[in-house]
């Protein structure tokens, strides 16, 4: 039965995390899959995201921390708005220097954007706490949660084993209807958007930029909203991560789970394709998942088999792009009409 | 006998067709001109004798070869050569420069070609060390020309060599193409407006909405009134 | 005021990342103009060079190959012979990688080849990783006393000496075979207008070749210099100096080779001189203000065309 238990935590975890991941996915997507822009510094936003929320809801700073500020302890809906808020605005930053330009300036800034947040978060202590990180920072609903599980285990004492194990988890259960709601209302707005005028044009803009510009649309406005708007999903992605871990440190966003793995996700699920995203994240994490099982039949350490994964994940990638470029769901041939 | 023959070419870009069955034939040492409107498919014509666009159906024969759907370059291996209408030079190059890319297969000495290549067109001569980005149409165009000409081709296409050239420079570039004719070389001109070319050439054709219309000597083209109204601005 | 008497010292490891940094930037550069995508693989490829010429030293030192140190400097015949083959062995890789992959890709367009290049620079790391471990490696763990320069207020190694010449003499050369070799002008050629090189005959294919051994094979020794610059390489060398590289490539004018190097100059010396005022973390944050600056004011850099 412990090995019941395991099982069950384990998927849960899996399901939270391929959840938040479908939720960058879908952000990428807004960006990637029908503007054409290409941003390979999400892990930044996704960090962004996280520390935000981080900042709006959590404790204020204990005396052992190197952080002076934040901690408004507010709830978890402000610091998702919030999370989604910032992120906007540096995109926002990122995109008026470069829009105008060919899509390998964005590609560099972007990185750009990412190496320098990553750099603020390592160093700029006070707001931070540097490679410390952010510890305790509360889930939504817990305490409600947790306490009314309590009350009803102990109502409840004769309970077999297993329901009672699956019982105690309720918080984990929970969240991760949480999550699944958030993506699938995510899902739900990006399937309109992309079906309204203004996703036809962004797709115009993908298909070709310079036609969509001579039918008098400002290519460079439209290209901004795809922007901004990817990046407050990736922010919205990084404060659901954040409330799950409860720890978040700089080394939670290294640029391989932060941007390359969602990259992949979205390229093999199919660029242009919100079902594609999705699918591609869990498909994705759950290769990811796997190996972690299979490099453990290895001669290898760990640091090895955790190389082997990503040279895994990296011939994936190339694999696709050789031979599947759409991906498992290629985005649907839409018959559009500008006007 | 003839050099080039272009046999019921149909094609153009991705599922969009521009040319539908056309036929052309140009014999050694001629010089051809195809007129026709803005659109026509006189480029596309070009690009897919010279392979840069696949023929959809049809068939291109070059000197006892079949090119049909050859490379760029194994077709200038072959002995023909292509002067695209815009950006037909290495600008950030020196005139010099741009002629030793055009003989980039030879592996011998070519000095005595680019010697002549000076004689035929003495402007370049004096600028050898120029850069070509900073010199004019008129002259960017005989650098292209003079590029093409490196390899002694047999036949070499000029896609509309006086668009965007003053008349009295457009004069000067047909006085130049029918020199380097009289080196032997075959000529297959493209020409949106083309009373000059036409009178040079020996034989023309007029190719409207991607088909053939006619096929006649210069001369009698020249003369037609109904091309001359449709085609030749009256 | 004492920050600004540290300024003479800064300029020197100025020059001295600078040099690096250009070294990388002209191969970002070329693959650029020459294939027209951003190859963000170029950092990794920098490691592989360094990884390679560790290798090779190792082997040799295990051979008896002399490796006593030559003068003042802290590597002596092993160390150059490895670094040369590993100059080779790394063009020889990447040509293989533009075989298997860039190649098949050349069709898909420069957005898939920048996406492929990502890939391909998580491969590599990760291969080095796997073999060497994440942790540091040296090249060498003597200790290299510097040498005052009393008239200037610096002080410098030898070692410092070594690596500004070696960037000095490369650029030289690569400017008089980019300049006056028939496939040097044929790279600028096919920078200027792929489809008129194709149609005018050049061996495009070759030219591709020549363009990534140059690129490869400056990579490496940027590599190889950064490690004896910091005493120590990682598999993260090259990634860590990428952001650096680029915004070198975008100042100077993305595209132009010379640019790369100018641009790569100011960047480095702008980086070190800014640890005079603001924390040395923030490096590469420096590069991209500047980049971003750049891009504001005149997108195509201090040496780009118009386009």
């Amino acid at each position: 039965m412990e090995h019941f238990v395991g099982t069950i935590n384990y998927i849960i975890f899996f399901a939270v995390t391929a959840g938040t991941y479908g939720i960058l996915a879908l952000g990428l997507n807004i960006q990637w899959g029908n503007t054409g822009l290409f941003n390979i510094g999400i892990a930044g936003f996704y960090a962004l995201g996280a520390y935000t929320s981080a900042l709006i809801c959590g404790l204020p700073p204990s005396a052992w921390e190197g952080r002076t500020f934040g901690g408004f302890q507010l709830p978890f809906i402000f610091g998702l708005l919030g999370a989604a808020i910032v992120c906007g605005v540096v995109a926002l930053l990122i995109g008026a220097p470069t829009l105008r330009l060919r899509a390998d300036y964005l590609a560099i800034a972007t990185i750009g954007i990412a190496e320098t947040i990553r750099l603020v978060l390592n160093n700029e202590s006070w707001l931070t706490n540097g490679v410390w990180g952010f510890q305790q920072i509360p889930s939504p609903l817990y305490k409600t949660i947790h306490g009314a599980t309590s009350t009803y285990l102990h109502a409840h004492p004769n309970l077999p084993i297993w329901l009672h194990d699956l019982i105690t988890k309720s918080y984990d259960w929970f969240y991760l209807a949480l999550v699944l709601v958030v993506l699938f209302i995510l899902y739900l707005i990006m399937e309109r958007l992309v079906r309204s005028p203004w996703g036809r044009v962004i797709r115009a803009i993908r298909e070709d930029e310079d036609a969509t510009a001579m039918l008098g649309k400002n290519t460079f406005s439209y290209k901004m909203q795809a922007l901004v708007l990817g990046a407050m999903i990736m922010g919205i992605g990084g404060s659901m991560y954040a409330h799950y871990a409860r720890f978040i440190s700089p080394v939670s966003f290294k640029p391989l789970y932060g941007t390359f793995i969602i990259w992949v996700m979205l390229i093999l699920g199919g660029s242009g394709n919100n079902k594609g995203a999705i699918l591609g994240s869990f498909t994705v994490w759950g290769i990811w998942a796997g190996t972690d099982f299979l490099t453990k039949y290895l001669p290898f350490s760990a640091t090895q088999s955790a190389s082997l994964r990503v040279i895994l994940i990296a011939v994936l990638l190339e694999v696709i792009l050789l031979w599947r470029p759409q991906g498992l769901l290629p985005p649907k041939k839409h018959l559009f009409t500008l006007k | 006998m003839s050099l080039l023959t272009v046999e019921k070419v149909t094609s153009g870009y991705g599922d969009m067709e521009v040319l539908h069955d056309v036929s052309i034939e140009v014999k050694p040492q001629e010089i051809v001109t195809i007129i026709g409107p803005n659109g026509a498919g006189k480029s596309t014509l070009m690009k897919t004798i010279f392979g840069l666009l696949k023929p959809i159906l049809g068939q291109i024969q070059f000197a006892d070869h079949e090119i049909t759907s050859l490379s760029p370059d194994r077709i200038v291996r072959l002995g023909m050569a292509y002067v695209p209408q815009v950006e037909n030079v290495f600008p950030s190059l020196t005139v010099r420069e741009n002629l030793e890319m055009g003989a980039f297969i030879r592996n011998d000495d070519f000095s005595d070609r680019i010697s002549e290549m000076f004689e035929l067109f003495p402007v370049l001569g004096r600028r050898g060390r120029q850069q070509v980005g900073k010199m004019s149409g008129g002259e960017r165009q005989m650098v292209a020309m003079a590029r093409a000409l490196m390899l002694n081709p047999q036949l070499i296409l000029l896609d509309e060599p006086s668009a965007a050239l003053a008349p009295n420079l457009a004069e000067v570039i047909f006085e130049r193409i029918t020199a380097v004719n009289e080196t032997g070389v075959a000529i297959l001109i493209v020409e949106q407006n083309a009373k000059q070319s036409l009178s040079l050439s020996d034989r023309g054709y007029v190719l409207a909405g991607g088909r053939n219309r006619f096929a006649e000597t210069g001369e009698n083209l020249l003369a037609n009134e109904e091309i001359g109204q449709l085609y030749l601005g009256g | 005021m004492t920050t600004l008497a540290h300024i003479p010292q800064l300029l020197v490891y100025g020059v001295i990342s600078g040099s690096i940094i250009s070294l990388g930037g002209i191969g970002v550069s070329l693959t650029y103009s020459i294939l027209g995508f951003s190859n963000f693989a170029h950092g990794d490829f920098m490691a592989l060079g360094a990884y390679i010429a560790l290798g090779l030293f190792t082997l040799f030192t295990g051979l008896g190959i002399p490796s006593a140190p030559f003068g003042p400097l802290s590597f002596g015949f092993g160390f150059i012979l490895a670094f040369i083959l590993a100059i080779g062995l790394t063009a020889l890789a990447v040509i293989i990688i533009d075989r298997l992959l860039f190649r098949q890709l050349r069709r898909s367009g420069p957005i898939i080849l920048m996406m492929s290049s990502i890939g391909v620079a998580l491969g590599l790391r990760n291969i080095l990783q796997f073999f060497w471990s994440p942790q540091p490696h040296y090249y060498s763990q003597a200790i290299q006393p510097a040498v005052s320069v009393t008239a200037l207020n610096i002080r410098i190694k030898p070692d410092q000496v070594f690596i500004i010449l070696v960037a000095i003499v490369l650029v030289v050369l690569v400017h008089a075979f980019m300049r006056y070799t028939k496939m040097g002008k044929a790279m600028r050629a096919m920078a200027d207008n792929a489809t008129l090189a194709q149609v005018t005959g050049i061996n495009t294919d070759r030219v591709i070749i020549w363009t990534w051994a140059i690129g490869a094979g400056l990579a490496a020794t940027a590599g190889i210099l950064a490690g004896i610059e910091n005493k120590f390489i990682t598999p993260e060398l090259g990634w860590q100096m990428l952001l650096s590289i680029f915004a070198g490539v975008v100042l100077g004018g993305i595209g132009n080779p010379y640019g790369a190097i100018l641009g790569g100059m100011v960047i480095g010396i702008s980086e070190e001189v800014s640890t005079a005022f603001i924390s040395t973390g923030y490096k590469p944050a420096v590069a991209f203000v500047i980049m971003i600056i750049m891009l504001l004011v005149k997108p195509t850099g201090l040496l780009g065309r118009k386009d």
